[in-house]
């Protein structure tokens, strides 16, 4: 137990405790949590400040909205119903296709309007909220996963974590389903998460529940040298979502769908510790680094760009 | 860690240990209870008035064999209180004007211990006239004239009058085997000869009866039996005058010319003495609690030589309220167990100190029981959510369905109990707000983060109040936080360090293991 110590401590890796205390506690204000605990606030924000998100389709914020809800996208073959203050992608359906009024979820599973309806009065009844208050429900368009991605994620939708911190991103991963997480981009459910080099986008190094990895469990495409598609556009929009929110210390979801390129799908005051896994370094070095180097007024370009630097200099002792 | 946590919390932990050093050393509070003390016992009579004069008399204990009474101390609400001895028993009467409901609150604190009477090995001496004339004469209660205990008395093959010993020999016999004890048997000495079963009462009464009916003198013995450490009951015994002494025995408890510890004599004859006039309605009930310190030892703790401590002591409490605040007084280290659990080891529990409290229900409860009735509801909630999915049913009537149906549970798990005779009914005591908070926790978990999570924490949830448990029920933490409740200011500091610790979880050690392998060749 020494011994993993003494190497978490050489590696600067952030442990639960000190995020709190030394990051979430310190730079995250409380007042700046409801801009980025509601999709639906963090949504609007991004599109005022012309930040590209996932579209809107429908909202329900009270039960009787519910059948406005369901009229509206009784048309639609592919949506996303999702919960505003939903955790860890709890509660959120995936629609692939339609026939009349039956719909097929992702799982390939075909279910009829009245487990939507039921579905969203779930939603709103709290029952995937943090904290279990009243919800809104709402349906946004459906990603479509780049062709460039699709040999590294089965059955879902593989995500970019940028932690951003003080305006500088310091680490990214990307998750990619599994089978074994159910198509969900969770890693404790079992989803891949690879470290992306913030410089190039390539994958440098990937877990599977804590395990390292060199290739996809499902599809055995090889996973480090793989690059993120659009990542420059990816990493400043992620930044650039989070100057909207006040908050020093966050973790910015970005997708990058097949059509219009990558999108901010959501933003997290809580963000794991399980990046540095991902990337088999640890974070404090960099935060360290971030907090020397940064001057006001840097522009976003600048922080990118000191993002990177830092990425490149205050690595753990890999190699 | 911030140097001004580590400072605040100093500051803390120092002021609750100076003053626990002041006390123990400068003033001589003990540390480690010495074992069993004395009880202090309380008793409580509410009366009822519609503003006419009235009073209300209770028998009040004496020091004797066996018992020594000290410490006496009486409130009542605006009641004037005077003690008279009537015939060497003392009476307490509360009088005044009794309006609306009065309560009043007579304490004493009494340390009991075994005591055994030699019986003579000789004749013994005749009892004096005048105990011969009211010890064996027939009341209400004790019907010596009775024809079926005059046929009893014919039937038993009793010893010469001149050896009662002999006499008392046999009938203790009689009434101890052949004479069944039920709780639910009769009061009546009559009944319970011909029934050949009573209850303690009426086997008591029997007995001295019996007694009576065969020449010797004999009385009834009204008291507490105190058991445990908060356990108080009426009892009743028997005394007989044998050689100038009158000697304790119970063919009911099982005792035999010797009184065992934890019995309170409070007066004698065949009925309650708590009388009342002027008053529509009377109830009164008995409170105890052990002390877990000796005698000089609590002198120490109540009345310490500084006057502002004096007053400060909590020791001073009505019982009541004394045994509230004891268990009260130990949730903060229940929650600092939780805070190192959820901070120091990193395991997820539900709601924050739901732990303290299923250990604090568990308190009240047993600790296997407590376990055999989260495991019950849990399995229970599993089972429901099958039966009900289907239904699509919304979240707060389908936890309340949840809720009756652990109600019945509970319901039928105290009736096989009693079938089954076991103390399953115990389970009840487990308190349903805390069960309830449980069940809807686990549901909610199970819900959102599927069986597994809800599983899991469901056992970390139990783990930890297991762990808390021992501390609920310890004395030594009982004594030092109830007898120095300044040690609350050195479990604070405790928790800022804590709160300001941001070294490695447990739990985060076991996760970035792989940071402590040797790096792989890169490829």
């Amino acid at each position: 137990m020494r011994s993993i110590i003494r190497a978490l401590r050489r590696e600067g890796v952030l442990g639960i405790n000190r995020r709190n205390i030394g990051y979430t506690l310190r730079w995250n204000a409380r007042r700046f949590y409801p801009i980025v605990d509601d999709k639906l606030t963090t949504k609007e924000r991004c599109q005022g400040a012309g930040i590209p998100v996932p579209a809107l389709l429908a909202v329900a914020r009270h039960h009787f909205e519910i059948p406005r809800l369901l009229r509206e996208i009784a048309t639609l073959d592919a949506f996303v119903l999702k919960p505003s203050h939903g955790a860890m992608g709890n509660g959120i359906l995936v629609v692939r296709a339609r026939d009349g009024a039956r719909v097929e979820r992702a799982g390939g599973r075909w279910i009829g309007e009245s487990d939507l309806r039921y579905h969203a009065a779930s939603i709103i009844s709290g029952l995937y909220a943090l904290g279990g208050q009243i919800d809104d429900a709402f349906v946004e368009e459906r990603i479509l996963v780049h062709p460039a991605l699709e040999d590294v994620a089965t059955d879902g939708l593989p995500d970019l974590r940028v932690i951003v911190y003080r305006g500088v991103p310091v680490m990214s991963m990307t998750r990619l389903p599994t089978r074994r997480s159910g198509g969900r981009a969770n890693l404790h459910q079992g989803a891949v998460g690879a470290g992306v080099d913030l410089g190039d986008g390539r994958f440098t190094h990937a877990v599977q529940e804590n395990q390292p990895v060199t290739r996809h469990p499902d599809t055995d495409h090889p996973l480090i040298g793989h690059t993120m598609p659009h990542f420059e556009r990816a990493l400043e929009i992620a930044v650039a979502a989070t100057d909207l929110t006040g908050l020093g210390y966050v973790g910015a979801d970005v997708v990058v769908d097949a059509a219009r390129g990558p999108l901010v799908l959501e933003l997290n005051a809580r963000p794991g510790l399980a990046i540095q896994l991902a990337n088999m370094a640890g974070l404090l070095p960099r935060l360290h680094a971030v907090d020397e180097r940064l001057r006001p007024d840097l522009a976003l370009a600048e922080r990118i760009a000191l993002g990177r630097e830092i990425a490149k200099t205050a690595h753990g002792a890999i190699g | 860690m911030q140097r001004n946590v580590v400072v605040v919390g100093a500051l803390f932990v120092a002021l609750g240990l100076g003053v626990f050093a002041w006390k123990t050393r400068s003033l001589g509070m003990p540390i480690i209870p010495s074992g069993e003390g004395p009880w202090r016992v309380e008793l409580e009579i509410t009366l009822r008035g519609e503003g006419q004069r009235g009073s209300v008399r209770a028998p009040l204990p004496s020091s004797g064999p066996g018992q020594s009474v000290f410490d006496e101390r009486t409130a009542s609400e605006g009641l004037l209180f005077t003690i008279r001895t009537e015939g060497g028993q003392r009476i307490g009467v509360w009088s005044g004007r009794l309006s609306g409901v009065v309560r009043v609150v007579h304490g004493f604190r009494v340390q009991t211990n075994a005591v055994r009477v030699p019986l003579p090995l000789q004749a013994p001496q005749e009892p004096p006239r005048e105990i011969l004339a009211s010890y064996t004469a027939a009341t209400t209660q004790l019907p010596v004239h009775a024809a079926e205990i005059q046929a009893e008395i014919a039937r038993q093959p009793l010893a010469d009058p001149r050896d009662p010993v002999a006499r008392v020999r046999t009938l203790f016999t009689l009434v101890a085997e052949e004479i069944g004890g039920v709780a639910s048997g009769s009061d009546d000495a009559v009944l319970t000869l011909a029934a050949r079963e009573g209850s303690p009462l009426g086997r008591t009464l029997l007995f001295t009866t019996l007694l009576r009916a065969a020449g010797i003198p004999a009385r009834v013995v009204q008291g507490l039996s105190l058991r445990g450490s908060t356990a108080v009951q009426p009892t009743q015994w028997t005394e007989a005058w044998i050689d100038e002494r009158w000697v304790p025995l119970s063919p009911v408890d099982g005792f035999f010319a010797e009184r065992p510890e934890g019995l309170v004599a409070l007066h004698t004859g065949e009925a309650t003495a708590i009388t009342a006039t002027g008053s529509e309605a009377i109830g009164w009930r008995y409170h105890a609690l052990r002390e877990s310190l000796r005698q000089e030892e609590l002198a120490a703790m109540m009345v310490p030589p500084n006057p502002l401590l004096a007053r400060l002591s909590l020791y001073r409490l009505p019982v009541p309220t004394q045994r509230a605040l004891r268990a009260v007084l130990l949730l903060p280290l229940g929650a600092l167990l939780v805070a190192f659990f959820r901070n120091g080891v990193g395991v997820q529990t539900f709601g924050t100190f739901m732990p303290v409290l299923v250990a604090f229900a568990l308190r009240e409860a047993s600790l296997g029981y407590g376990l055999l009735m989260v495991a019950l509801i849990v399995l229970l909630a599993i089972l429901l959510r099958l039966l009900l999915e289907s239904l699509h049913l919304l979240l707060v009537p389908r936890l309340a369905v949840l809720l009756c149906v652990v109600v019945l549970a509970i319901a039928s798990l105290a009736l096989m109990g009693s079938f089954g005779g076991s103390e399953l009914y115990q389970a009840v005591l487990f308190p349903m707000v805390i069960l309830t908070m449980f069940v809807e926790r686990f549901t909610l978990v199970m819900a959102e983060e599927g069986l597994r999570q809800a599983l899991g924490r469901a056992a970390w949830t139990t783990l930890v109040a297991t762990a808390v448990y021992p501390i609920f029920h310890s004395t030594l933490a009982e004594h030092l936080m109830f007898g120095f409740p300044e040690l609350t200011f050195v479990v604070i500091g405790v928790l800022v360090w804590m709160g300001g610790y941001t070294g490695y979880r447990l739990l985060d050690l076991l996760r970035f293991r792989a940071f402590a392998r040797p790096p792989e060749n890169p490829a």
